[in-house]
């Protein structure tokens, strides 16, 4: 509410995170679990002077700077881009919150890249000694990054302590800190064993390939073993009221009422079911028919798992950005009160400014929409306006908008769902008028708002 | 093999000497599967069977609930999907299984016309072949209205009143479908009991077949492979090796159909009131799509003819072009082998061009 926002119709500006961070996720576990395989690898070729795996590994390598130096490098900028377009008050507050974090990540990324290059460019011309070496700083700079994100991606679910206290390495050093981490770090190995199996797939000699499939399904194995629990741990850590939505998705399910988030739970473990059933047809007791399509489509199952449990990770944390502090429209929990009695077109920097600038001649209900309800919907595409307000008029949307102002979830049901409206009656009553307009059911004109002038500028 | 059933386990052992295991083993070895980078569409008629057990098994347990009666259905689809333990689940995987079968059948029916793999001695695999895709659509049409919503009422009413059109036949397979004049109780009872009993033995006893002549011809060989010098030609045993990679196929095939499930789960409409107008821009399914559009875009009259009955006759001569293409491309002509190639293309294009049309107008 303090900054211009992003319109992105139809899809949606989180969408556009989404989308840019899924396909960045896929890249950057890669990045991390790919520089242990090739530093695991690397040493077993020195040890046992295998030639094959060492020509095996210069082409390998040649794809992991790839995809990880390029598409993982625009992807991250893009995410940057991204949220702080569509949600910069969040935004500040993570960048305000963790400097020295950012500026550490910072950092260990660019002493990542500089060293998957050097790695890349010295096959066979420092000695192998050296190049191990190198190997195993990527690894290490690559771990870092991970260690640090780690924290503030774990914060915005699990704040911990840092509510109360507001010291980063509170927030940092969250209750699902470890677990999360340990969690990345299972799924990182996977992941790098399923892209390996995709080169590995390609080698034309049927017994190395035999050799390497085998060796890249391995790394599939800590997640058979160690997911489960550490999934568990994990669970354990979260706010109970998330953990109460995933149990309350589940009893529903049998009826067909159940949340998109026990969805993405079935579609999860469904998914990871079909990641041990293809591990056990296709490389153990197949690994020779083990083809580059059946090795892409493998890859495929693993990603999508990786893609649906990181959607599940931040439907968890809905309504919040920040669980408990602040809601996905950059509203402060603890600002809702004050905005609510002084009307929130008093309040944030941008959106007064947007209403009361008498040059700017903009709605005020249409400016309240896109800073309040444009961060989960659009007017006519994903999770339409249109559509939800259906044949309200306008009197009935003023009571659904009262509703949603309730903290009582016995009064409202989408408590805890949605951000509650921080806006004054008026206010409310501009922004029924606007939602009702929008399938032309709006009553007469917009009802007039008095400012304040010193909170305008 | 055969010699480690016996040493290695005894209960091998019982069943070998009881059920001749190794023969089937050795049935399974020696069937052989041509690698070329068209292999991936022998796959299609395995996901095609996944597909169908996954038809039977829901098939079956919808059976326990569904009431075939017109008072009923609908509420007893309503009571399947929010009052049923994992009713709309059950019912989800049969819908959009039904979906993703004739898919499946028609993809595999085209990839076959391609490889040409309908020339001697597979004749009778290629038209059993035909038969199923038109008794999957059968299934499909006489599924589509057990749920008794407004939108299967009416798409099967303007269904069979196009059926009704065809020459000779047509009005009265229509009459005995529907059971009288007008869709009532007799035609639900009836296409239940097609659905359930007269359409699964023929496709018990064509199935049967069809999986016969396959296991007696072998897997087919497009002209590109089977032009090479032998010494070129790879193989792979169907047992063990085809059939791994076809089990991790049949995985994916069943996590498409449960992730459609999951995300996009199976919805009933309205109840169906006979004497209520039809929802406006009703349409069929999409398997039946581009013919409703075809007869959409033929005028009333073709000279002395009924455009309705022009165009079912235009598309039952396109249809028996694809029956009697053995007969016709025998691999001996090349031009008639272009020719085929050249037909197959046109229904293809056509049928996905009015299907798009259809769904968009």
């Amino acid at each position: 509410m303090n900054y211009p926002i992003w319109v992105v119709p139809y899809l949606g500006g989180p969408w556009v995170i989404g989308i840019i961070s899924i396909v960045h996720i896929f890249l950057s576990h890669f990045a991390v679990g790919g520089g242990a395989f090739l530093a695991l690898a690397e040493q077993i070729a020195y040890k046992r002077k295998n030639e094959n795996l060492y020509n095996y590994l210069k082409g390998h390598s040649r794809f992991f700077l790839i995809i990880t130096t390029v598409s993982g490098a625009v992807t991250g900028v893009g995410i940057w881009f991204s949220i702080s377009l569509v949600s910069p008050d969040g935004t500040a507050s993570l960048i305000q919150s963790f400097t020295l974090a950012w500026a550490l990540e910072y950092l260990f990324f660019v002493a990542e890249l500089a060293t998957a290059f050097v790695y890349y460019y010295t096959w066979d011309r420092v000695s192998k000694e050296t190049h191990l070496l190198l190997a195993r700083l990527y690894m290490v700079f690559s771990i870092m990054t991970l260690v640090i994100i780690n924290g503030i991606i774990t914060f915005m679910l699990t704040p911990g302590k840092w509510i109360e206290s507001h010291n980063w390495l509170d927030g940092f050093l969250n209750p699902t800190y470890f677990p999360g981490l340990i969690i990345r770090m299972l799924i990182m190995a996977a992941i790098a064993g399923m892209y390996a199996l995709v080169t590995s797939s390609r080698i034309p000699d049927p017994h190395f390939r035999t050799y390497m499939v085998r060796f890249c399904a391995k790394w599939l194995i800590p997640i058979f073993l160690l997911g489960p629990i550490v999934s568990f741990w994990y669970l354990n850590q979260i706010p109970q009221a998330a953990v109460q939505t995933i149990f309350t998705g589940i009893q529903t399910s049998g009826l067909g009422n159940f949340s998109i988030l026990a969805r993405a739970l079935y579609l999860s473990m469904v998914l990871s079911g079909t990641i041990i059933l293809f591990a056990f047809f296709g490389p153990y007791l197949n690994p020779r028919g083990f083809t580059f399509r059946i090795a892409i489509l493998f890859m495929i199952c693993g990603l999508s798992v990786t893609g649906t449990t990181e959607w599940m990770r931040e439907l968890l944390r809905k309504p919040y950005v920040v669980y408990n502090y602040m809601y996905s429209n950059g509203i402060r929990k603890t600002e809702v009160p004050d905005i609510t009695s002084a009307g929130f077109l008093n309040k944030g920097k941008w959106a007064s400014a947007l209403a009361n600038t008498p040059e700017c001649k903009a709605d005020p209900g249409e400016v309240i929409y896109r800073y309040q309800c444009m961060s989960c919907h659009t007017v006519d595409g994903y999770r339409s306006m249109k559509r939800m307000i259906g044949d309200r008029d306008e009197e009935s949307v003023v009571g659904f908008l009262n509703m949603l102002k309730e903290k009582d979830p016995e009064k409202n049901p989408y408590h805890g769902i949605m951000p509650p409206l921080a806006a004054n009656d008026t206010e409310l009553k501009s922004l029924a008028h606007y939602l009702a307009g929008l399938n032309g059911k709006a009553d007469g004109s917009a009802p007039k708002i008095s400012h304040s002038a010193q909170s305008v500028h | 093999m055969v010699g480690d059933t016996r040493r290695g386990n005894k209960l091998l052992g019982f069943l070998e000497d009881r059920f001749a295991l190794s023969t089937l083993l050795h049935l399974a070895e020696k069937k052989k599967v041509p690698i070329h980078r068209h292999s991936v569409w022998y796959y299609m008629g395995g996901i095609a069977a996944i597909y169908l057990a996954v038809q039977v098994v829901t098939g079956i347990l919808l059976m326990v609930y569904y009431v075939p009666e017109i008072q009923s259905a609908h509420a007893s689809i309503l009571k399947i999907n929010s009052q049923i333990d994992f009713g709309w689940f059950i019912r989800s995987l049969h819908s959009w299984g039904a979906n993703l079968m004739i898919a499946v059948v028609v993809l595999h029916l085209f990839s076959t016309y391609f490889m040409k793999a309908y020339r001697s001695p597979r004749e009778f695999t290629w038209l059993s072949g035909l038969l199923l895709l038109v008794l999957c659509m059968a299934f499909g049409f006489t599924g589509y209205l057990l749920p008794w919503d407004d939108v299967s009422f009416f798409a099967t009413k303007i269904g069979l009143d196009v059926a009704a059109k065809t020459p000779v036949l047509g009005g009265i397979i229509a009459d005995l479908l529907r059971g009288g004049e007008a869709i009532s109780q007799a035609t639900i009872s009836r296409f239940f009991v097609i659905h359930v009993a007269v359409l699964p033995i023929c496709l018990l006893g064509l199935l049967g077949g069809h999986l016969l002549f396959v296991q007696m011809h072998g897997m087919s060989e497009p002209d590109a492979f089977k032009n090479l010098p032998s010494a070129k030609k790879t193989y792979e045993k169907f047992f063990p090796n085809f059939f791994f990679k076809d089990i991790l196929v049949w995985i994916l095939a069943l996590n498409v159909l449960f992730v459609l499930v999951m995300l996009c789960p199976w919805g009933i409409g309205p109840e169906a009131d006979p004497f209520g107008a039809a929802p406006i821009g009703i349409k069929p399914e999409w398997y039946f799509l581009s013919m409703f559009q075809f007869l959409k875009l033929v005028p009333p009259m073709i000279g002395p003819i009924e455009g309705e009955l022009f165009g079912i006759l235009l598309m039952g001569i396109a249809a028996l072009a694809f029956a009697v293409l053995p007969l016709l491309d025998q691999g001996k002509s090349n031009s008639m082998s272009k020719l085929a190639t050249a037909y197959g293309v046109i229904i293809a294009i056509a049928a996905i061009a009015l299907s798009v049309w259809g769904a968009l107008s």
